[in-house]
């Protein structure tokens, strides 16, 4: 079969609009349904079978941000700011769910490509592995600082875990012992006491071998003024292959990374005012080969066969209207309006 | 512990608390203890977190609300009473302070804002107002220490800062100590005698007679009085060096900015300079302004409990009223790039020891944290808690500008009752 031209999406009709701001997007591996986490405590979805998606009843039983999702074979599980995991089946009802998977906010999930062994990075500075049927623990790690965001080797053997001091630590799965570390310290800078930036997102290529990282390198804390970067690294020698850097210190972070099976990373960034790109990166090219500017957008999903794309962005003039109340007095949350694009073959 | 909390749990548990604290408490707004608060020493910390702490990650956390953000609230040692779960050590400590949940001020601008807060936004006579670190240097005096009325530790440069002091005359501006260093090159070099180190310093006296000639004399005794401030504070060297203290302390206070310079403040306050000020830039959280409470907040949280404990332990904190705020909170609404705004319309500020009850809550926003629900209150209503707080009745003092009586409070505002012992 043909690969999509990925130099040609086609966006698909108007934005979804989901009344709060979203962390994360994730397809399920058939690409028919589109998982949403929200700031509002819940999981939206969306029918994407056809074209024009259809609303799926959203998801309650989480606290605070739903910050982690992902797909496994046969679940769809999250994770929340006040640390819990929680998995669901295709219906929506729940399997099973852990309480306190961390002290705290539960960052990230990753799942094998198997779906048997689920990882969950937290706060707490730690990474925990558990039976993706059950929810029960099986193993962890101590990564000794905040955990921002985990991925598994495509061969479910290992895990990468990356934190807030720019440094991305693999342990094997689920034993937890320790393996190589990756360290792209400039994704962090210490701005007065302020800890600034960290590794936001990371994806391991399908062949293993490459491990991208992204995030920015910050110039200033507070406002947070920070320059997106993207750092690959070889796998088994732990070097830097190549990187990519934006071009301004108001574009921000990098903020979520996919692999499309085409061969190339689909990314998107998150600045201030307003700022923001969704693109397509070759391995190694020194510029995107596709980007839309979109605002703040905060994830980025791929269908399992490429065909096609989601992205969370924020709703228009959303950069620094937080004291605006309507005509009536209302004060209105920002939300993230979910653009959908069809990669044509 | 339940850590999980929502706004019904904060009123009802923090009526019942307020209830059984203000029958307990009654009993000390006497006469005799406001004689006894005049008479006392009079000391302010206040604690500058400058860009403007969110209070929804700090002293009046929404958790699960539509602006509530992603962190929990976490109960106190006070019953009912949750604060944001990025301050674990205040929390601890709530019993021995006092949040005031209704600040509802008027500028949500940084350059004009800072002014207005610091100099208590008095009603416009075409004139500046002091800072109220200069205020109380002027009314409290500098005591008999010997040491400068108003110290300043602060980031970055020291100096003095002759602007705080509005009015009262660049005398009462702010000796600014930077990264809270000893003023530099005032003590005698090592190779100098005291008799030609006199020598120097009569030579010194001569060169600033001859620059006063034909100079208004505020500006040049101000100078002549900054340099004996400054040398006085030389003279107490031994209080800069922090690595003299238990490494208990250090660790307690932590070893970050904040925390060394709560820590000098300690050792001011105990030396008897009566105001000390503490500010740590970088607040100004409007991208990613979750992560950047996770990593900053702990760091006020750490020393400023320190110092809470340490000035009880030893009793100063009878003494000493404790101020910690900025110039205004920060927006309900999260922004695009995933941060808090400005927002002076609903916001807190904590305060503890001399003159204050311990372990109450006074005023309260809405549910959504948009809006102060009950009495809102504006820095010219702080102005007067802390007046009163520090035995000075803003009612009956006045400053004299040339002349002019001037009131030391928005003279149509009136403290917050609440939280006054």
């Amino acid at each position: 079969m043909p690969m999509p031209d990925p130099t040609k999406p086609v966006e698909l009709g108007r934005p979804l609009v989901p009344p709060c701001q979203l962390t994360r997007l994730r397809f399920r591996p058939d690409g028919r349904v589109l998982a949403a986490a929200g700031c509002d405590g819940k999981v939206r979805r969306w029918d994407t079978s056809a074209d024009a998606p259809t609303e799926l009843p959203a998801l309650d039983g989480h606290n605070g941000w739903v910050s982690g999702l992902v797909f496994s074979t046969s679940a769809l599980v999250t994770t929340d700011s006040w640390g819990r995991l929680t998995a669901r089946d295709a219906d929506g009802r729940q399997l099973w769910t852990v309480e306190t998977a961390h002290a705290g906010w539960a960052r990230a999930v990753a799942v094998t490509a198997d779906g048997n062994l689920l990882a969950t990075g937290g706060r707490d500075g730690f990474v925990r592995f558990w039976d993706a049927r059950t929810g029960t623990k099986t193993g962890e790690a101590n990564a000794t600082a905040d955990v921002l965001s985990v991925g598994f080797a495509p061969d479910g053997k290992a895990v990468l875990a990356g934190d807030l001091f720019g440094v991305v630590r693999e342990f094997e799965a689920p034993g937890g012992r320790a393996g190589r570390t990756f360290e792209a310290r400039e994704l962090h800078r210490l701005d007065r006491v302020q800890d600034v930036g960290g590794v936001r997102c990371l994806l391991v290529t399908p062949d293993g071998r490459t491990l991208v990282v992204g995030g920015a390198e910050p110039k200033t804390g507070g406002f947070v003024e920070c320059t997106p970067l993207m750092i690959a690294f070889d796998r088994p020698s732990g070097k830097r292959l190549w990187q990519w850097k934006g071009g301004a210190p108001a574009e921000g972070y990098v903020t979520d990374l996919a692999w499309h099976p085409g061969g190339y990373v689909v990314a998107c960034t998150s600045g201030q005012p307003g700022q923001g790109k969704v693109f397509f990166l070759k391995p190694g090219d020194a510029q995107p080969f596709f980007q839309v500017p979109k605002p703040n957008v905060h994830s980025v999903a791929v269908t399992a066969d490429g065909t096609k794309l989601a992205a969370a962005l924020t709703n228009a003039n959303s950069a620094g209207n937080g004291r605006v109340r309507g005509q009536g007095g209302d004060y209105p949350q920002n939300h993230s309006p979910v653009q959908l694009w069809r990669l044509p073959s | 512990m339940r850590p999980l909390c929502t706004p019904a749990d904060h009123r009802v548990s923090r009526r019942r608390w307020l209830g059984a604290a203000g029958a307990g408490l009654a009993g000390l707004c006497t006469p005799a203890v406001a004689q006894e608060l005049r008479r006392r020493r009079k000391q302010v910390l206040f604690i500058w977190l400058d860009g403007g702490m969110s209070q929804l990650e700090s002293w009046d956390p929404k958790p699960n609300t539509p602006f509530g953000g992603p962190l929990r609230a976490i109960p106190t040692s006070v019953p009912g009473v949750h604060i944001s779960e990025t301050l674990p050590q205040s929390a601890r400590v709530m019993h021995r302070l006092a949040v005031v949940r209704s600040v509802s001020t008027q500028d949500n601008s940084h350059s004009a804002g800072v002014d207005r807060i610091q100099r208590g936004d008095p009603k416009n006579r075409g004139v500046v107002y002091p800072y109220f670190g200069s205020a109380v240097a002027k009314l409290a005096g500098a005591g008999d220490s010997g040491l400068p009325p108003y110290v300043w530790v602060k980031p970055m440069n020291g100096g003095f800062i002759y602007k705080d002091a509005g009015f009262l005359g660049p005398r009462y501006g702010a000796l600014a100590l930077g990264d809270g260093r000893p003023p530099e090159n005032l003590l005698r070099p090592p190779g100098l005698d005291a008799a030609a180190d006199d020598e120097r310093n009569a030579l010194r006296r001569l060169a600033d007679q001859r620059y006063a000639a034909g100079r208004r004399p505020e500006h040049t005794e101000a100078n002549s009085y900054a340099f004996e401030m400054a040398a006085q504070l030389q003279r107490r060297v031994e209080l800069f060096d922090l690595s003299r203290l238990p490494a208990r302390d250090q660790q307690r206070y932590g070893t970050h900015d904040l925390g060394r310079h709560l820590l000098l403040a300690r050792r001011l306050l105990e030396a008897g300079v009566t105001f000390v000020k503490v500010t740590s830039y970088g607040w100004d959280s409007h991208g990613d302004h979750f992560n950047q409470a996770l990593s900053q907040h702990p760091k006020f949280d750490q020393p400023f409990a320190a110092v809470i404990e340490d000035l009880h332990d030893r009793g100063m904190l009878d003494d000493v009223l404790v101020i910690a705020m900025a110039e205004f909170g920060r927006t309900p609404r999260i922004n695009g790039h995933v941060g808090r705004d400005h927002w002076p319309e609903a916001w807190s500020v904590c305060m503890a020891g001399r003159g204050i009850k311990r372990g109450v809550v006074a005023g309260a926003t809405n549910a959504t944290g948009t809006d102060v629900a009950t009495q809102p209150h504006d820095i010219g209503a702080l102005f007067h808690t802390w007046w009163r707080a520090l035995g000075i009745d803003p009612e009956t003092t006045q400053f004299r500008n040339a002349g002019q009586p001037l009131p030391i409070a928005h003279e149509e505002m009136t403290p917050v009752t609440d939280v006054l012992a």
